[in-house]
């Protein structure tokens, strides 16, 4: 009898199709994950008839095979068979509870949410809620290898239709066919030519096809649930999208796909977005009406075209819709794998767009209907759904991955899709279309922009100034190095100097340079220039003279303030010495109004041409009252001035203190560098407002003159404030901390933020407008965008620049119209931001920062925020290098935060970016380097050493570990790196699940096959394993006690006599983070054979160690039996070739001691176990068998030790009972080298045969040392107080020895390559 | 107007986009691209033209022939 391929009730199963294969694997991968039971209920109103509704169901169940598969796993891969029972529909009722409704979801929910075990539960369920008298829920749920969306829908629709026959309806037609069809309808395709075609057709199509991404980044892996946002879409909406793309010659669901592609587009940037398209794939033959799992997700390429015509670029998308349902059989999984895109986070597509028009509630006669999808599957990252058909309504569903998006995220993105939809119906082309839904543009353009406030329009700043000198002449205007001037005597000098000025030909819209160093007569002159009614321009002195001729060549003053000792400097260009300013005199009132220039001010181009940014009073006036007035500045305060005049925070430090009748104190030339000379000032003057950039303040943090400091408020501006600066100010300092933005182009700054003790922000906005301006991010194309999305920030508003000395065409160029204020103009700061949801800014860096890798855009700021977010660096600056001509790579400087660790901070990355946006190196700076500004600068940051081919950092031992089974299971002629990639070497699924099992046996942990598909790095699937929940936790052979500085060769701890490394804890803490502390355990613990000698051990462990340090010294050490381990493993280790460091024996004497001695009994056997539990065993009672000490341990909280199941402890007992034995058997190798012996000092007092000389006979050197504890208490916290510096420092010293560098412990790069090749 | 097979293969070219010499009699209309929310469109042009076939008659068929033959065995009750 030939068996039948396709009999589905043979007893061993049949094979899955490839449509269930990718369902399996993913199921196989997160077997607790119930995502792919697909639920859903059918609200019923009218007066359902129970019996026959329950007839019609079990009909509906008898028919369809699908509800009745089980799947599993057999050596031969999964099966899937049908049971013999059928589902039944359960009936509750609910008619009597308080809250029917509530009652019935938390049953359905609870059903859906309840992870199966497919071999053995039922794979479906149907349950029937009776509400009320006229009301009911009726569930299904069914796992998705069973059925796909349209099977779910063929089945509630099939009951429906038997319903309706048993109420005297017409006749229902025929039965469901047998599942088999699927079977036969898949082993077809299988073997047909057409499957080749397909895929040939799906690679080609995908040719050239960017990463795909979502619309944020991270992990797109389906967790356990999702976020949904549901929105009902009236028929009239519907009728407009149905009617337009007919117009079309296209369909509504073809237009709503396009729309998606350019909506999806908008927020993952780039020149197209890549869809997943749900495809029923089984249209026009058996399965079009068989219930099963044949749906296909195949990626789509959406290619928006902005400027076309929408109907245009309409009818191509259709057309790759249609061309796609011509080759939609072939399976995504399959596509995937032939293009290389698994693991790493690399993706087949994007967000999903999924419109089943048949997915509607079915009718029953007398009854109204409502469908509601509980869950339809995975969502990876976000899923865009349409049930429902164009004449009579239909839902939206924004389903999206909680590990990606919040829920409001999701809610925004479903008002805003839709908003889209809506806006496309009437717009002409894409271009006409903003991101942000009109509701969204009106907040963010309007609302948020609401800035109109009263200021003195009609006055100049010295106007203003002059008034409030004149308010109270005897009060202390200006103090420096203890020189002191009135209000009154400001008044006289300023007036004297600005006679003199005018008479050389100062007035409205001329310009005076001013060259002097902070001092009294730069007060006076930049004061004096305005009353003579011109602008003042700085110069830096220590500016390099071609730079300050070019821009004495551009301004063309009418005269230079500056010393006398500077005239070679200034030679050809007018000028007045502080010894030549006249001392009486009184200025003429001048013509100079409000609409006239304050200042000028030189900013370095991109190009390095020196631009002169003009500013007017008006800008400048509202500026600083709105300052004045915001923070409440008051008469009797003070300020300080240091920052250099060129630098425009300099314009409010001049003269904010005489707008407000305060007193301004000017710092010495160069004290704004020195923190401790700025802390000795803002104390001796007590200084309530100052100013820092972020980086200046930074360092000035870190000096310990700031400790304790008390002022009123500091400001930061120039730079980006780190949540972490934030921090350590409040820690450090009492006092308000605000952060301010803006260009030179701008008067100062635009923006404004409180950056309080209770403000966790991350990054720290730039926050809110000041008084009449106006922020916006807007696109490329100048429209407004939403918040969480990166744009250009423009500003427009009273404070704009006039434009750029003598560059109207600059000043054309990036001061262009309004686009939503007819007249008015904004100014492109070339600076990345978005808002946030509340309504602040988040600056994002500058936009000429944004480079492309692997033909991806990217924002370094983004990745700036991203390290910063993880709270392991305090401050982080990323920069694409291109040190190997034609190799961008991306490098990361960071300074660490407490608890920094390298491999941590490259894993929460790779959770967070894309790929591409992983920076492939990362360098540790105990600081960032400063210009003479205090701002980063970017080009004196180090390059990083590179190597040629070679891995860029040396390897963990379990990376090293790992890398030799990725080199066993690839048959590679090298362990690869530990940045290599599983997949890009070769590697594919079924490989990947040989590796899972090779990790499985070598690491007694499992992290998952998963961990392999979603790590972009060998470290990466490292760290999992590590983090991973093994069977045998605990219990692995090579224990990970404390994890320390990997640049470190690691210690390996070798168990005393019970074969558990537990009992080191406490040594370990203390080695760590010198170091990674692991401890060797006897592999029997984990099912291994017992070992037959000592030796046979030793050479055990010394393969396990070698194998895990492959390079460079192994240090050793062990406790007790744990030392005549190492001793063994040392000789062997040097035998071997490899270098031994530290040999440590902790109270430990050699075999031939032991052999003329009794076996210990089984009372000091268990006494034994105390110690081994880490506990002191001199404080415990007598112990007469396991019991008794399991009780003790127990009451002593005996840590995991009292967790053991049964048969460990029996297995434990059994190794330190064997380990006498082997003790006693072994005959010593000698080992040429150093052994380090501590003895325990108070022990052994009857027992004097017990001396560290005894080792002299197996080694080559030997250190003795003594501790001052038993032998049990050694390895006690208190006797590791004592030990553990012994250790660390024979360990240091060795360490020094063989590494110079090993000071510089940051830096990943540091290492000398050579350090490597000592073995 | 009567429901002709030319006319059907004029309807289904449309849809998809092609001159109605490139829909043969035999050819799988899917693989040509033909997916569920056309097919239903045209369903319902085609009832009103004197057919009673439905959705899920044609769906489970793949060619114009076997769609004329269906249309030829359920005329529109007059």
């Amino acid at each position: 009898m030939t068996t039948d391929p396709f009999d589905l009730t043979a007893p061993q199963g049949q094979p899955l199709t490839e449509a269930q294969e990718g369902l399996w694997r993913f199921q196989a991968m997160d077997p607790d994950n119930p995502i792919l039971n697909a639920g859903q209920y059918l609200e019923i109103l009218g007066p359902l008839d129970v019996a026959a509704f329950a007839e019609a169901v079990g009909g509906m169940i008898a028919e369809t095979e699908a509800l009745r598969l089980r799947f599993r796993e057999t050596p031969q891969g999964p099966r899937q068979r049908l049971a013999p029972e059928f589902p039944a529909l359960a009936v509750h009722d609910h008619r009597r509870a308080p809250d029917p409704e509530s009652a019935a979801l938390a049953m359905m929910r609870a059903d859906s949410d309840k992870p199966l075990d497919l071999a053995r539960d039922a794979t479906a369920a149907f349950h029937l809620h009776l509400l009320g008298p006229e009301r009911a829920f009726w569930y299904e749920r069914v796992h998705h290898l069973c059925l796909d969306g349209y099977g779910m829908a063929l089945v509630t629709d099939r009951a429906a239709e038997r319903y309706a026959a048993l109420k005297g309806g017409p006749a229902a037609g025929p039965d469901f066919g047998p599942l088999r069809l699927a079977l036969e309808a898949d082993a077809e395709y299988r073997a047909s030519a057409r499957r080749e075609q397909d895929a040939a057709w799906g690679r080609a199509a995908m040719e050239g096809a960017p990463e795909a991404l979502g619309m944020k980044p991270g992990r797109a892996v389906s967790g356990h649930g999702f976020h949904r946002a549901t929105r009902l879409l009236p028929p009239e909406f519907l009728a407009r999208l149905r009617d337009f793309s007919r117009s079309r010659n296209a369909t509504w669901p073809d237009l709503v796909t396009a729309l998606t592609g350019a909506y999806v587009q908008r927020f993952t940037g780039g020149p197209e977005a890549v869809l997943g398209v749900p495809f029923m794939a089984r249209l026009g033959g058996s399965l079009a009406r068989l219930p099963c799992m044949a749906m296909n997700v195949p990626p789509l390429r959406i290619i928006p075209d902005e400027g076309a015509v929408l109907g245009d670029w309409l009818k191509g998308v259709s057309k790759s819709l249609i061309a796609l349902r011509r080759h939609g059989r072939y399976r995504a999984e399959a596509l995937r794998r032939d293009l290389g895109r698994i693991g790493g986070g690399r993706r087949l597509h994007g967000p999903l767009i999924n419109i089943q028009p048949f997915d509607s509630a079915p009718k029953m006669p007398g009854l109204e209907t409502r469908l509601h999808i509980l869950s339809a599957g995975a969502v990876e990252d976000f899923t865009f759904s349409f049930r429902g058909d164009a004449h009579e309504g239909a839902i939206f569903e924004a389903d999206s991955n909680p590990a990606l998006y919040s829920a409001e995220e999701t809610e925004a993105h479903a008002d805003r899709f839709l908003a889209f939809l809506e806006g496309a119906l009437k717009a002409e082309r894409l271009a006409d279309l903003p991101t942000a839904s009109p509701a969204e543009a009106r907040r963010f353009l309007i609302d948020v922009n609401a800035t109109e406030h009263p200021f003195p329009t009609d006055r100049t700043l010295i106007d203003l100034i002059l008034d409030k000198l004149r308010e109270n002449p005897k009060a202390e205007a200006l103090r420096f190095e203890g020189l002191s001037l009135t209000n009154a005597e400001l008044d006289a000098r300023t007036g004297a100097l600005a006679a003199k000025l005018k008479e050389l030909g100062a007035g409205p819209d001329r310009v005076v340079a001013v060259a002097l160093p902070r001092s009294m007569e730069l007060i006076v002159a930049l004061l004096a220039i305005q009353r003579a009614g011109a602008a003042y321009l700085p110069i830096d002195l220590e500016h390099p003279p071609a730079r300050r001729k070019r821009v004495l060549d551009l301004a063309a003053p009418v005269l230079t303030l500056r010393r006398a000792e500077d005239a070679e400097a200034f030679a050809g260009f007018p000028a007045l010495t502080p010894d030549q300013w006249p001392t009486t005199g009184e200025a003429p009132p001048s013509a100079t109004g409000p609409e006239n220039l304050a200042y000028v001010i030189f900013t370095s181009g991109s190009t390095g041409e020196p631009k002169g940014v003009m500013i007017e009073h008006r800008a400048i006036v509202n500026r600083l009252i709105w300052m004045r007035e915001h923070y409440g500045f008051a008469p009797g305060e003070r300020i300080l001035q240091k920052t250099p005049a060129v630098f425009d925070v300099s314009v409010w430090e001049f003269f904010l203190a005489f707008l407000s009748g305060e007193t301004l104190v000017v710092a010495p030339p160069g004290a704004h560098r020195d923190p401790s000379a700025l802390a000795r000032i803002i104390r001796e003057e007590r200084i309530d407002t100052l100013h820092f950039t972020p980086s200046m303040l930074s360092a000035f943090l870190a000096a310990p003159e700031s400790a304790g400091l008390k002022v009123k408020r500091v400001f930061c501006s120039g730079e980006e404030l780190t949540a972490d600066q934030r921090e350590r100010f409040h820690a450090r300092i009492s006092g308000e901390l605000h952060n301010l933005y803006g260009p030179t182009e701008a008067a100062v700054d635009v923006t404004f933020w409180p950056a309080t003790p209770e403000d966790h922000s991350s990054p720290v906005p730039i926050g809110f407008p000041v008084w009449n301006t106006r922020l916006y991010a807007l696109d490329s194309r100048l429209r407004p965008l939403p918040a969480g999305l990166a744009g250009d920030l423009y500003l427009g508003g009273v404070q704009l620049a006039r434009g750029y000395l003598g560059r109207p065409d600059l000043t054309a160029e990036r001061f262009p119209p309004d686009p939503f204020r007819p007249g008015e103009r904004i100014y492109a700061t070339g600076d990345l931001a978005r808002w946030r949801p509340d309504g602040a800014m988040e600056f994002l860096g500058r936009s000429d920062h944004q480079v492309k890798i692997r033909g991806q855009r990217i924002e370094l700021g983004e990745i700036e925020a991203a390290i910063l977010g993880t709270g392991l660096a305090r401050e982080a600056a990323v920069i694409a290098r291109e040190d190997q001509p034609g190799v961008k790579r991306l490098t990361a400087y960071v300074v660490p935060a407490t608890g920094y660790d390298a491999e941590q901070l490259r894993t929460a990355l790779a959770a967070s970016l894309t790929p591409a946006m992983i920076p492939s190196h990362l360098l540790a700076l105990p600081a960032l380097p400063l210009n003479v500004n205090g701002k980063l600068d970017r080009a004196a940051l180090p390059a990083p050493a590179l190597e040629e081919g070679g891995p860029s950092r040396p390897a963990s031992p379990e990376e090293a570990r790992l890398a030799g089974l990725v080199a066993e299971v690839l048959e590679l002629p090298h362990p690869p790196g530990p940045e290599a990639d599983f997949f890009r070497l070769g590697g594919d699924s079924l490989l990947a699940m040989r590796l899972a099992l090779r990790i499985r046996e070598a690491f007694g942990k499992d992290p998952g096959v998963g961990a392999i598909f979603d790590s972009a790095s060998l470290a990466e699937i490292a760290a999992r394993i590590l983090a991973a929940e093994g069977p045998a936790e605990g219990l692995e052979p090579l224990l990970l006690l404390a994890k320390g500085d990997p640049e470190a060769p690691p210690i390996f701890l070798a168990h005393p006599a019970g074969g558990l490394g537990w009992g080191y804890r406490a040594l370990a803490k203390a080695l760590a983070p010198a170091r990674s502390v692991y401890a060797l355990q006897a592999p029997s613990l984990t099912g291994a054979a017992p070992f037959a000698s000592l030796d046979a051990l030793a050479e055990d462990y010394a393969a396990r160690v070698a194998e895990a340090v492959p390079q460079g010294p192994i240090h050793l050490a062990g406790w007790s039996v744990g030392g005549v381990i190492v001793q063994a493993m040392a000789a062997r280790l040097a035998e071997r070739g490899r270098e031994v460091g530290l040999a440590a024996l902790l109270d430990s004497y050699p075999a031939e001691v032991w052999r003329g001695r009794l076996e210990p009994s089984e009372a000091e056997a268990l006494r034994a176990f105390v110690a081994i539990a880490g506990l002191d065993p001199t404080e415990a009672p007598p112990l007469a068998n396991r019991a008794e000490l399991l009780a003790y341990l127990r009451e002593k909280g005996g840590g995991p030790m009292t967790l053991l199941p049964p048969e460990v402890l029996e297995g434990v007992v059994k190794v330190a009972l064997g380990a006498n034995a082997l003790v006693r058997g072994h005959e010593h190798r000698r080992f040429p080298g150093r052994l380090t012996h501590i003895r325990a000092g108070l022990d052994h007092q009857n027992d004097p045969g017990l001396q560290a000389d005894l080792w002299l006979a197996h080694c080559a050197a030997l250190e003795k040392l003594e501790a001052p504890f038993l032998h049990p208490q050694l390895v006690s916290p208190a006797a590791v107080a004592v030990i553990a510096p012994l250790l660390a420092e024979r360990l240091k010293a060795f360490d020094k020895e063989r590494d110079p560098k090993s000071g510089n412990r940051f830096s990943d790069q540091s290492r000398d390559p050579q350090n490597k090749e000592n073995a | 107007m009567a429901l002709t097979l030319e006319r059907m293969r004029a309807d289904v070219a449309a849809k998809i986009h092609e001159e109605p010499d490139a829909v043969s009699d035999h050819e799988n209309l899917m693989d040509l691209g033909l997916d569920s929310m056309r097919l239903m469109e045209l369903t319902l042009l085609w009832r009103e033209l004197g057919t009673a076939a439905g959705f899920a008659e044609f769906a489970e068929k793949s060619t114009l022939a076997e769609w004329w033959a269906l249309v030829q065995a359920r005329p529109k009750a007059a």
